[in-house]
């Protein structure tokens, strides 16, 4: 024996699973929706992905760099930092930079839009992960973060503010359940802005951003993610399930005014399957980072994002996936502190009442 | 009887087993070494007393150091010859003090008289005049385990053996099933239960077919599931009974003894024979041939890993014990002991000695705790020196040190150096 050995601690035999594998296995499941959107809305949905995964990843190389002290002197130690960034490169610039082109609208030309996809690159990568501490210490997703600084920073551009709002509703129909009724009925409604469920599955003829519109491609990347482990399988059901009842609920108070409460099970497809929910439970709330760590808090987050995206969904009739997924972002260490598991036998003591006199 | 399947149990992890390496290479007595150095700290508890002298001649089984206390266990001579050193060493598992006996060649014994049909009370004492301890890892004195405070109604034998690598018990079971069913029945007589329950993994149908032929012993049936051999999660699967934090298994009126154990048992029964020699696996792929030994107590590793061929390819890591709980060895001049399970070589593909990097939160290591536990909240706050808050979110106390959280994280980080440091701040605290 030579003195090559290693000693540690136990155990001695590990997974080979690795985070970058991991990123790599969602960036994986995220190419089928990115592929449908260069099919729907041609090459212009694929400049507005390379833009954005390759600012993201410049953005994390440079801060890299320059947190590394690369900018010295000499030229050896620049090779060094670059080589250390190399080894510990791990695909979650690569993933974000996916999301955030994936729920971004394609209504402007690339070149006219550029400079606000780098500049959302940007802020995801630079102020909301790596000014954190870097992977895994970003309190909020990037990908969530860097969209809805978009919308508020250039609200005049029309590319980024007028999709947002109704981001894949077309003409924010959709989000009034009224209409949404209407135009679902068969017997009534104008048949160029008629649109089916079927439609809305496939992506066809509906508007919206590059990678939500296709839900096919999203629940291919949903049973990959499942299949490899890298989300738990029920996660996203969960969410979808309560999400659609919920959404289901508050679309009845729109039949008030008309006559009264009427709890309509046929909006239930309609709702999971419009905007950007499906996208949002399958490959945002997912976030390892930015979601609970134990099973109940697990449940309580995914409930809860579920009703508040139906709640406000219905009261501002916008896209707001988005804007919870920051929201409830900001709540997860809470959830992780106060929703402890009990260990394994653990039995609640009883008070024992002490025996006066 | 009739194999039943156990229950399942939330969390765990399903390492390869890597157990065809060395499943099928028969039980071999390994010969005798230049010298035997065995250690007075053979069970948890006090160290036992040495009660020989150097220059003294011993026979093979002569008792050779005296127990100390109530959780410890007598020692003995594990070959004939003459003690030429007592003295203090660093061996795998801290300083502790070793009695050195040169062999002399003979095989002249010192056994006990043999016990024909024994009553409870001789059972228990022999156990403990045996210096039997459980032969499964954590070394507690057996005699303490048979001598329970309340009442007991299962005596659970655990044929588990759910550490990769190690086919040691694997073996055991399937060459001597009768003596081990004999010994269980010792057991089981001595606490006065009449059920036995052996738990094996699904891994080894031929030792469950093999459980099958006794009327009095019920083989459960475990999944492939690590850790299944642990005490909590076997009474669990087993009997559906839950241990709580801090409890005996007898508080919940079981008993778990390993296979070996009960081989040992059997042996002191029947041949007298104190505890001086187990088995144990020599496996990994950096070893030439794998073999399952018959090896004394006190034999160096060196010797061990040279009659097996020593290394085909230089190792990466030499574990003494399991892959998932064992212990890294810096080399190989340490002795083995009665708890010594194994001694694996680990080539380079199988260690895992990457860097860790940045966790991401994935919560794989709380999915995976069988003690539903968060071992992410014990890292992250005992890396910031807050031990107090380590223990209560991350519920470390009741941590049973199994691996499983280190092994599934994706991130490499090192959760039980993290989980040691904090039970060990914790415990100095008190």
């Amino acid at each position: 024996m030579d003195n090559t050995v290693v000693v540690s601690t136990p155990p001695h035999v590990k997974s080979k699973r690795t985070t970058r594998g991991i990123m790599i296995d969602v960036a994986i499941a995220l190419i089928p929706s990115a592929i449908a959107g260069c099919v729907f809305f041609g090459w212009q949905a694929l400049m507005i992905i390379l833009m954005s995964v390759f600012a993201c990843v410049a953005t994390e190389f440079v801060y890299y760099f320059i947190a590394n002290k690369g900018f010295s002197n000499k030229c050896a130690d620049a090779k060094a930092v670059c080589g250390r960034w190399l080894k510990q490169f791990d695909f979650t610039s690569v993933v974000t930079g996916l999301i955030l082109a994936l729920i971004l609208p394609t209504t402007a030309k690339w070149y006219e839009v550029f400079y606000e996809v780098i500049i959302g690159a940007v802020f995801a990568i630079a102020v909301t992960k790596m000014l954190f501490g870097g992977t895994g210490k970003n309190l909020v997703n990037p990908a969530a973060a860097a969209r809805v600084f978009m919308f508020i920073s250039f609200s005049i551009s029309t590319y980024t503010a007028a999709n947002i709002p109704a981001l894949n509703f077309s003409s924010g129909i959709f989000t009034d359940s009224t209409n949404l009724w209407w135009l679902l009925s068969s017997n009534g409604g104008n048949p160029e802005t008629k649109v089916t469920v079927l439609d809305l599955f496939l992506g066809t003829g509906v508007a919206g951003c590059i990678g939500e519109t296709c839900k096919v491609t999203i629940i291919l990347g949903y049973i990959y993610l499942a299949v490899r482990k890298v989300i738990k399988w029920w996660q996203p059901l969960l969410f979808i399930a309560v999400f659609g009842f919920a959404a289901v609920f508050m679309s009845g108070f729109a039949y008030i005014a008309t006559g009264g409460y009427i709890f309509n099970m046929e909006l239930f497809l309609p709702h999971i399957l419009s905007g950007g929910v499906l996208f949002g439970a399958v490959f945002m709330f997912t976030d390892y980072t930015t979601s609970p760590k134990g099973i109940y808090g697990q449940i309580f987050y995914y409930v809860i994002s579920a009703i508040l995206v139906a709640v406000l969904r219905y009261l501002t009739k916008l896209e707001v996936t988005s804007f919870v997924i920051l929201f409830i972002n900001l709540f997860v260490p809470l959830i992780d502190k106060y929703m402890i598991r009990k260990p394994f036998g653990y039995k609640k003591i009883k008070k024992v009442r002490k025996e006066g006199n | 009887m009739k194999a039943v399947k156990g229950k399942y149990y939330f969390g765990g992890v399903h390492p390869h087993d890597m157990k065809s390496i060395s499943k099928d290479a028969a039980l071999e007595v390994l010969p005798a070494s230049g010298i035997v150095a065995i250690s007075t700290s053979q069970s948890l508890g006090k160290p036992a007393v040495p009660a020989v002298a150097v220059g003294q001649e011993v026979k093979e089984g002569e008792l050779i150091a005296r127990a100390d206390g109530s959780i410890s266990s007598d020692v003995f001579a594990s070959v004939c010859g003459t003690v030429t050193e007592i003295k203090t060493e660093t061996g795998a598992n801290g300083d502790e003090q070793y009695v050195f006996i040169k062999p002399n060649g003979k095989s002249d014994k010192c056994f006990m008289p043999p016990l024909s049909d024994p009553t409870a009370d001789e059972i228990k004492a022999r156990i403990k005049d045996a210096g039997i301890v459980g032969l499964g890892g954590a070394g507690f004195p057996t005699a303490v385990k048979v001598a329970p405070r309340t009442p007991v109604d299962t005596l659970i034998v655990n044929g588990a053996e759910c550490e990769p690598y190690l086919t040691c018990d694997h073996r055991l079971m399937i060459e001597k099933t009768d003596e081990i069913a004999r010994g269980a029945r010792y057991i089981a007589k001595a606490l006065g239960v009449s059920k036995i329950i052996i738990g094996i993994e699904a891994n080894k149908p031929d030792c469950i077919a093999a459980f099958e032929k006794y009327d009095d012993i019920q083989p459960v049936i475990l999944r492939k599931q690590y850790p299944m051999g642990g005490e909590k999660q076997l009474i669990y699967v087993t009997t559906g009974r839950k241990l709580g934090l801090g409890k005996l298994p007898a508080d919940v009126g079981t008993v778990v003894q390993n296979v070996a154990t009960c081989y040992a048992v059997c042996e002191a029964v029947e041949l007298g024979k104190p505890l001086y020699e187990r088995v144990l696996t020599v496996s990994g792929q950096a070893v030439k041939h794998p073999k399952n030994l018959w090896v004394k107590v006190g034999t160096p590793v060196k010797d061990i890993v040279e009659y097996c061929g020593g290394e085909s390819v230089a190792p990466k890591k030499v574990i003494q014990g399991g892959p998932m709980t064992g212990v890294a060895l810096e080399n190989y001049d340490v002795y083995t002991h009665k708890t010594t399970s194994g001694v694996l070589l680990l080539s380079e593909k199988e260690a895992a000695a990457d860097e860790p990097t940045p966790c991401i939160n994935c919560g794989k290591c709380a999915d995976v705790c069988p003690m539903h536990l968060m071992p992410m909240n014990t890292a992250f706050y005992s890396a910031a020196g807050d031990f107090e808050a380590a223990g209560k979110y991350g519920q470390t106390m009741a941590c049973i040190e199994c691996g499983a959280c280190e092994y599934i994280c994706p991130a490499k980080r090192p959760l039980i150096q993290a989980i040691r440091k904090t039970k060990a701040a914790l415990r100095n605290k008190k």
